[in-house]
Formats: C-alpha cells, structure tokens, sequence
C-alpha cells in the first residue's frame, strides 16, 4: 500500500468535491417540489418531469438530438475505421501526416471549426435549412475520437493472429470478417458511443449550424438559461445527464475507460 | 492494389480535408474581403479589416481579456491538477477505477449542464451563499462577473489538465524519485530536479490545451458571465449571428487564433530553455 501525505489526501478530496459538485447538484434541484431554484428543495415532486414532457420546444429537440448523435455515431464510425485500419496496417509513407491531419478536428478549437464551416455552407449551400451542415459538423468533430479508440484496438490485438489466417488460408476479407473484426468491435463500439456523447453534448458546432427556428437539447437549454432559471432546465439536465452516463458506464463496461484517452 | 487500400482512408480524407482544412482556408480568405450592408461580402479585397480590429482600443482590450482568462485559467488549472495528476499515476487503491471516472465523467458531461450546475451553486440565494450566510457572512456577487466565469472555466477545462500529466507521470519510474532520495535530495529537491522534467511533457500538452480551449471558450462566458463579460468569442459570435458582419467576424476570430498560437509556440521555447537549466 502506497503511503500519500494526509493534506495531500484532503486536498486531492477538495478537488473531486469540486469536479463533482456542480454536476450532481442538479439532481435534487430537478425533484424540487417549489417555483424556484432554492436550496434546499422544498419538498419532492416530480412536476418539473411533467413541465420537460408538456413542452414541446424540449420534447422536439430531444428527439432531434438523440436522432442526430446516432448518425453521427454511425456515420462516423464508418468513415473513420477503415482509415485507422489502414493506418496501421498498410500505411508506410506519410504516416505522421496522415495521423494529424486524422487528428487535427480535435486539436483546432471547436468555435473557429464552427464558424469555417458557417462561412464555407453559406456559400456553398446558400444557408443552413437542413440539418445537414449540422450532422456533417458533428461528424467531423468526432472522427479523431473513433479514429484514436480504433488504431489503439489495432494495436493491442495479439500480433499476428491475422496473418496466420491468411496463412490457413483465409482470403483478405474472410480474414478481416473472422478475425480482425471481431477483436476490434468493441474498440469500434466505444468510438462509437463517444462520437454519440460528443454529438449529443454539442453546443459550439449546433449553435452556428443549426436551421433557423430548430434546436438541438443543449442549444434550447442554452436559451432557456439565458432568460429563465425555473426547476424545468434541472429535469433537463438530469435527463440528459442519465443517458449520457448511461453511455459511459457502458463504455467502462465494453471496454474499460481507461481506454479512453485523450 | 496499392490504389485500393487507399481507398479505405478516402472517405475520412475526403471529409476532413473538403470540411475541415478548405472551411478554414476559407476564413482566411473571408478576412480580407470588403465588407457590404447588404450582402455577406463585397466584391474585392482589403486589409482594412485588420487594421481596425489592430487599431481599435475596444478590440484590443477584449483580447487582451481573453487571454488574461485563459491564462489564468490555465496556471489554476496546473496548480490545483498536478497533484490530482500524481496522486492518479501513483496510486494502487482499489477506488482507482472510480476515481480515473470522476476525473474523466465531467469530460462527459454536456458543458451547458455544467454552467447551470454552477450558476445554481454561485447564485445569490445560491447554495454556496446561503452556507456562507449560515456563517453570518455575505451574500457576495459570485457569478455575472469574471469569478464566476473563471470558476467555470477552470471546472470544464481540469481534466484536461489531469490526463496528460497523469499519463506522463505513469511513464516515470517510482524508483527514479526514490533513488535522488536516497541519494540525499531533500523532498522538494527530488521533485523540482527529478519528477518535473521527467513529466514535462505531460505538463506541457496540459498547459496548451487548457489554453486554446480557454482562448476560445464561448458558452461560459456567456452564461457565467450574464452578458456583463465580455470575450473575444462572445463577441465573433454575435457579429456573426447579429448582422452580416462576417469579414469582420472572421478578422477578430483569426487574430485571437493567431495571437493563441504566438503564445503557445512562446511557452514552448521558453519551457526548453528553462527545463535545459534544470535538469
């Protein structure tokens, strides 16, 4: 047993204290019984639940959210897994640049990706009307994250199982089908489930790319927030919250989150 | 066959560079465009948009905020991470797992969800006044201003802190400090001359991506902030949003973006000379 300072111990408390505080808080502000956002809640109730389901504006833009992330879930996980296959597999020149050029959504700060992309479909596209731009925009943001969950699968399968079925025989196909993939599924899995998350939290991209007079969950939360602080954003946010971390604690499930890295 | 195993990396490629790469040359472009009442740009180019955002005072101190929030933003985020950081890498207890999710969940968690969390903690009649006013003390003005947007920060940009340095102190062997220990180096010596340049690195990419995604942090500002804070972000955001002031939105976005990346190579060079010093 590694023996830590005891105000080092306190200190290191302090900090998860800090990082979980905020976020939990909205759980007991969601089941406050009264009008406003006191502390403590004035009794429990289940009303601001029913206020979430009897409002349209965050019912639509639930569905739309949830509708959206899984595209983009699939769609990019699609696109990005046969790039990290060959990557690693049969890359040999340019391999540094093609990895930060796979990279390079996560490292260019989301704001000005989002304000490039307002910019190049205004004039390409003449406007926002679908949802299109949005969805390319969230597809974009989250290839790094499937391409980085992929390439690390690659590389922990055991070396050369692959190569032994092409020598059993197998061709080139049957060999990704009966071999590779299903070592690197649940790789592709998390990706996937992280690309869903990112989407699904969005604000930066779907704030610019968004069709005028639609929203997506965090952009009418964002909105509300800035006129109204009534108990119905905390079941929001709680609701959000719940499948979000439901999508986590399936990942740490599938594939452990210290996988996860960034 | 050469030419159909590139196929497999075409459709990323194709996407990243037609969505990514041509949008941002794009902006470029964008800033030296003529501005037009009516229409998203005039035909010709100027530099005329550079000159007023390099030579207004307004603009100039709104840069000069941002980057005083991120940096500040950014040295917090180092003091109060590093030791989470060591304690993470270093640690053998069964809570482990748990503890890796605490750091990584928030990561997870929508950032507007975060700012609400915060707003309800730092509020007037919010729940950290109300304790402090059980103490017979405030209510003080904890958000709308730049406290509460800096706490906020801090808050959605920590993990980002955390992982890069706990990965580099994984990578550092245990025995590395012990030895300088044993070897007479007080505890503090041992630190500054063993474990700190060895987890440079991790210090280093820490430092820069809390500063970029602080630079360009816009949902905080705004909500923390109330409309009483301004930064560069929020304000590109309502020109671009607001009116058709779009070559001008694009000037002040790429001159933050410009004047982040002079301060980041900075600290590079700055960060190798020092750390040739020491180790």
């Amino acid at each position: 047993m590694r023996r830590f300072p005891k105000v080092l111990l306190f200190y290191i408390a302090g900090v998860y204290a800090f990082l979980f505080l905020p976020i939990a808080i909205v759980i007991p502000m969601s089941l406050n019984a009264g009008e406003y956002l006191t502390f403590p809640p004035q009794g429990l109730s289940l009303r601001w639940y029913v206020a979430f389901l009897n409002s349209e504006q965050f019912t639509s833009a639930f569905v739309r959210s949830v509708g959206v992330a899984f595209a983009v879930a699939i769609l990019a996980s699609a696109i990005a897994t046969p790039a990290a296959l060959f990557y690693v597999r049969y890359m040999r020149s340019g391999r540094e640049k093609f990895r930060l050029t796979m990279l390079a959504p996560m490292l260019l700060p989301e704001v000005l990706t989002s304000i490039a992309l307002l910019f190049f479909f205004n004039q390409l596209f003449f406007g926002t009307g679908t949802l299109a731009p949005l969805v390319i925009g969230h597809i974009v943001i989250t290839i790094p994250f499937v391409f980085l969950t992929v390439t690390s699968a690659l590389y922990n399968m055991p070396a050369g199982v692959e190569e032994a079925a092409r020598t059993m025989g197998a061709g080139a196909w049957i060999a990704f089908r009966r071999v590779t993939f299903p070592l690197i599924k649940s790789g592709i899995v998390t990706g996937a489930m992280l690309a869903f998350i990112m989407s699904f939290d969005n604000v930066n991209i779907s704030l610019l790319l968004k069709p005028l007079g639609t929203s997506t969950l965090p952009i009418q939360l964002f909105d509300y927030l800035r006129y109204d602080f009534d108990p119905t954003a905390a079941a929001v946010s709680t609701i959000s919250l719940s499948l979000t971390l439901t999508v986590v604690f399936l990942i740490d499930r599938i594939y452990g989150l210290r996988a996860v890295r960034f | 066959m050469r030419l159909r195993l590139w196929s497999f990396a075409l459709p990323a490629l194709l996407i990243v560079v037609l969505f990514l790469i041509v949008p941002y040359l794009n902006i470029v472009l964008m800033s030296f465009r003529n501005p037009s009442p009516t229409a998203i740009y005039a035909p010709g180019f100027t530099i005329q948009n550079y000159v007023r955002v390099l030579t207004d005072s307004l603009y100039l101190g709104l840069l000069k905020d941002t980057l005083l929030y991120a940096l500040a933003t950014t040295s917090i985020c180092l003091a109060v991470g590093f030791p989470v950081a060591f304690h993470l890498a270093r640690t053998d207890s069964r809570w482990r797992g748990l503890l890796y999710a605490g750091v990584l969940s928030p990561l997870l968690t929508g950032v507007v969800i975060r700012c609400f969390g915060w707003i309800v903690l730092l509020a007037n009649n919010g729940l950290i006044n109300q304790l402090l006013g059980l103490a017979g003390l405030g209510p003080y003005r904890l958000m709308y201003n730049p406290i509460g947007v800096t706490i906020a920060l801090v808050h959605v940009f920590l993990p980002f802190m955390i992982l890069p340095i706990m990965n580099a102190i994984q990578s550092v062997d245990p025995r590395l400090g012990e030895a300088a220990r044993t070897l007479g180096a007080s505890g503090p010596r041992a630190f500054v001359r063993v474990l700190l340049p060895l987890s440079m690195p991790g210090i280093q990419s820490g430092v820069i991506l809390v500063f970029v995604l602080s630079a360009s942090a816009y949902i905080i500002p705004m909500l923390l902030g109330g409309g009483q804070v301004s930064t560069m972000p929020t304000v590109v955001v309502q020109q671009l949003m607001g009116g058709l002031l779009w070559p001008f939105g694009a000037t002040l976005a790429l001159v933050l973006s410009l004047s982040v990346l002079v301060l980041v190579a900075l600290f590079g060079v700055l960060n190798r000379r020092v750390m040739r010093g020491v180790a």
